[in-house]
C-alpha cells in the first residue's frame, strides 16, 4: 500500500529540468549521502554523441536491502535516450505477439458436416425454395461460408531498424520514467525470496522485475530467490526484448549488461544494413 | 528551438506520466487504411467504382485492340534496334567524377592498386553480374578536375579516361573478366566462406579479345613495350608531359598488375581461403598445379 502510495507521489512530481548530465561539483555533493568511494566512469564510446549529452545513472547494489549508491555511469544517449516513439513501442509489441501466433479456429465447410447428399426435395413442383442440399450455409447446421480453417499463421517480420529503434526507445522511456536501474553485479547474501521480495518492495522497485545479465547463467543465490516469484525474472542480454520489458514495472541491468546492449544497439544503429533491409525494401525493381 | 529539445521534453514529459506498459501503448492515430469496404446505407453505395460499364465490370479491350481498326502497332513497320541486345555485354559507368570524390572521402585507398573489388567495397558503385554487367566502365565525365595518382584496373575506359589518369602519373589497366570471377570480385567474404578453391579467370570472348589485347586500351593481354609506346604518344596528342613513374617512390605499386588468370590481388587460382582458422590451403598434387597454371 505504501508502496503504491510514494509510487503515486512520485508520478506526480513533474520534472521541468531536463535530464542533463551532472557534473562532477554535484557528485561531491552526494558523496557524503552515503558510500565512502564513488566509482565515476567517464566513456569513450565508438560514436561518441554529437547533439546530445550522455545520461548518468547511479550504480546501485544488491547485497542490502537499503540502496546503496556504488557510483556513476554514464550511458549512450543514441540508445538510452531516444525519442520516446509509442507507435514504434506498439509495432514491436504486435510483432512479438503474431509472430508465434497460429490460430487453431476452426469451422466445418458445407463438404465437411456429416450428411447433405441428397436433394431434399425436387427442384421444381413442391412450392418450396429450391436447395441442393440440407448442409448449404443457408441451413441451420449447415457448414460455415468462410469461417475460419485452422493452423493460420501471423508470421510477419519486422523491418530491422524498427526492431532496433523499438529497443532503443523502450530502454529510453524506462529510464526516463526511473523504471530503469543499474546495478553492479547480482550477488545477494542469501537465497531466500523475502529478502529480494523486501528489496524490490523497499526500493519501490513495483511489484514486476526484469534483471538482465550479461552473462546465461546467474550466481546460485539470485537463481534460487528468484525461482519462487514469479514476478522477478532473469533474462540474458541476448533474450531481451520489448515485450518483456514492457511487461515488468521496473528493468534492472548490471553494469556490463548496460554495456554490451549499448555497444550491439550502436553497432546496428551505425551499421551498413543495406543487406538486411533488402527484402523489406517495398516497390523493388 | 532543435530537434534535441524536442527528445529532451517529450522524455521529461514521460517522467510526470503513467508508466508505460502493455496496456497503454498504441499505434499513431489513422495509420492503418481500413481493409473492408463500407456496408451501410451510402457507404456501400458503388465502392469507388463509378455507374455501370467498364468501371465495374472490368471487361477492358485488350490493350492496343482499337475496335478493328488496323493497331498502332502494326501499322508502323518494325525496326531492329535493339536485335541482340539482350546478349551484349553492357560495362555500367562510372565517372573520373565519382572517382575523385571516393578518394577524397577516403572510400578508395590510393597506396594500393585499385581493381573493381575495391571500388565496390566503397559502397558507392554497384553491378549485377547475372544482369550481363561485366564491370566498370571508366567515364571521362570530371577528367579535367581528376588529380590522384592511382593504378587503377576497370574493364572499359575511353581514350580520354587513360589521358587523364596517366596525365597524373597514375596507370591504367583494362582487364576482363568473366561473370563467375565477377561475382567473387563482388562478395568475395561470401566466395570465401563456401570453401570453395578459388577458379582460374577465364580468357575474353572471342568479340573482346581485340579490345583487351590492344596497346591503345590498355589491354591487360597487350605487349608491355608496346604499352608504353602508347602512353608517349598519348601524351604527344593529348599536348601533357608523361611524368616518370620510374623514379617514383611508389613504383612497385604502380607496377603491381595481375595475372591473366588470377582474381584477386595477392592470391593465385587453385588457394581456398579459410576464414575461420584465417589460413590459406595451397595445392600441391602436381596434377592440380598443372590445371590452376595453364
Amino acid at each position: 500500500m505504501t508502496s503504491a502510495l510514494i509510487s503515486a507521489i512520485r508520478r506526480l512530481h513533474i520534472a521541468v529540468t531536463p535530464q542533463i548530465r551532472v557534473y562532477s561539483s554535484n557528485v561531491a555533493a552526494t558523496t557524503s549521502a552515503g558510500s565512502n568511494s564513488l566509482s565515476i566512469t567517464k566513456k569513450e564510446w565508438a560514436f561518441q554523441p554529437q547533439y546530445t549529452k550522455p545520461r548518468e545513472v547511479w550504480i546501485e547494489n544488491l547485497d542490502t536491502i537499503e540502496e546503496q549508491k556504488l557510483g556513476l555511469f554514464e550511458l549512450h544517449p543514441s540508445v538510452y535516450a531516444a525519442p520516446p516513439r509509442l507507435d514504434i513501442i506498439n509495432q514491436n509489441v504486435v510483432w512479438q505477439r503474431k509472430i508465434r501466433f497460429v490460430s487453431w479456429a476452426h469451422t466445418k465447410t458445407r463438404a465437411e458436416v456429416r450428411g447433405g447428399g441428397k436433394k431434399p426435395w425436387p427442384q421444381k413442383g413442391t412450392g418450396r425454395a429450391r436447395h441442393g442440399s440440407i448442409r448449404s450455409p443457408l441451413w441451420r447446421g449447415g457448414g460455415i461460408a468462410h469461417g475460419p480453417r485452422s493452423g493460420k499463421s501471423h508470421f510477419f517480420m519486422l523491418p530491422f531498424h524498427v526492431r532496433i529503434h523499438g529497443l532503443t526507445t523502450t530502454l529510453s522511456s524506462k529510464l526516463a520514467q526511473d523504471d530503469l536501474h543499474i546495478v553492479k553485479d547480482l550477488e545477494l547474501p542469501t537465497d531466500e525470496p523475502e529478502f529480494l521480495a523486501e528489496l524490490v518492495e523497499k526500493r519501490n522497485w513495483g511489484p514486476s522485475v526484469l534483471i538482465v545479465d550479461d552473462t546465461d547463467y546467474a550466481p546460485r543465490n539470485i537463481t534460487a530467490a528468484t525461482d519462487s516469484l514469479a514476478h522477478i525474472n532473469i533474462m540474458p542480454v541476448y533474450g531481451l526484448n520489448v515485450y518483456s520489458m514492457l511487461k515488468h514495472d521496473t528493468l534492472v541491468l548490471t553494469l556490463s549488461a548496460a554495456e554490451k546492449i549499448e555497444e550491439r544497439l550502436l553497432h546496428w544503429l551505425h551499421a551498413d544494413t543495406r543487406a538486411q533491409s533488402r527484402e523489406y525494401k517495398v516497390n523493388q525493381v | 528551438m532543435g530537434s534535441r529539445q524536442i527528445t529532451e521534453k517529450s522524455l521529461s514529459m514521460l517522467r510526470s506520466l503513467p508508466r508505460i506498459s502493455l496496456g497503454n501503448i498504441r499505434d499513431n492515430p489513422n495509420c492503418k487504411k481500413n481493409p473492408k469496404r463500407g456496408r451501410a446505407q451510402h457507404g456501400g453505395d458503388k465502392h469507388g467504382a463509378g455507374n455501370k460499364g467498364s468501371g465495374q465490370r472490368q471487361n477492358f479491350m485488350r490493350l492496343g485492340y482499337e475496335t478493328g481498326n488496323n493497331p498502332f502497332y502494326l501499322r508502323v513497320p518494325q525496326e531492329h534496334y535493339y536485335r541482340g541486345q539482350h546478349l551484349r555485354r553492357e560495362y555500367p559507368p562510372l565517372s573520373l567524377h565519382q572517382l575523385q570524390n571516393m578518394i577524397d572521402k577516403d572510400r578508395l585507398d590510393v597506396n594500393q592498386p585499385i581493381d573493381i573489388a575495391s571500388i565496390v567495397r566503397s559502397g558507392i558503385y554497384n553491378f549485377f553480374p547475372d544482369l550481363k554487367q561485366f564491370g566498370v566502365n571508366l567515364t571521362d565525365e570530371g577528367a579535367d578536375i581528376f588529380v590522384a595518382k592511382v593504378n587503377i584496373e576497370v574493364q572499359w575506359a575511353s581514350e580520354q579516361v587513360i589521358a587523364a589518369i596517366e596525365k597524373n602519373g597514375g596507370v591504367i589497366t583494362t582487364a576482363y573478366y568473366d561473370p563467375h570471377s565477377l561475382l567473387l570480385l563482388k562478395n568475395p567474404k561470401k566466395f570465401f566462406e563456401s570453401g570453395q578453391a578459388i577458379p582460374r579467370r577465364m580468357i575474353p570472348p572471342p568479340d573482346a579479345i581485340e579490345f583487351y589485347t590492344s596497346a591503345k586500351t590498355r589491354g591487360y593481354l597487350a605487349d608491355p613495350e608496346e604499352i608504353s609506346k602508347e602512353r608517349l604518344k598519348l601524351s604527344q596528342k593529348y599536348g601533357y608531359s608523361l611524368p616518370n613513374i620510374e623514379k617514383e617512390s611508389n613504383y612497385e605499386m604502380l607496377c603491381e598488375k595481375k595475372d591473366p588468370r588470377q582474381i584477386f590481388y595477392g592470391l593465385e587460382p587453385g588457394w581456398v581461403v579459410n576464414l575461420k582458422d584465417e589460413c590459406i590451403l595451397k595445392p600441391k598434387d602436381q596434377e592440380l598445379l598443372q590445371f590452376y597454371n595453364s
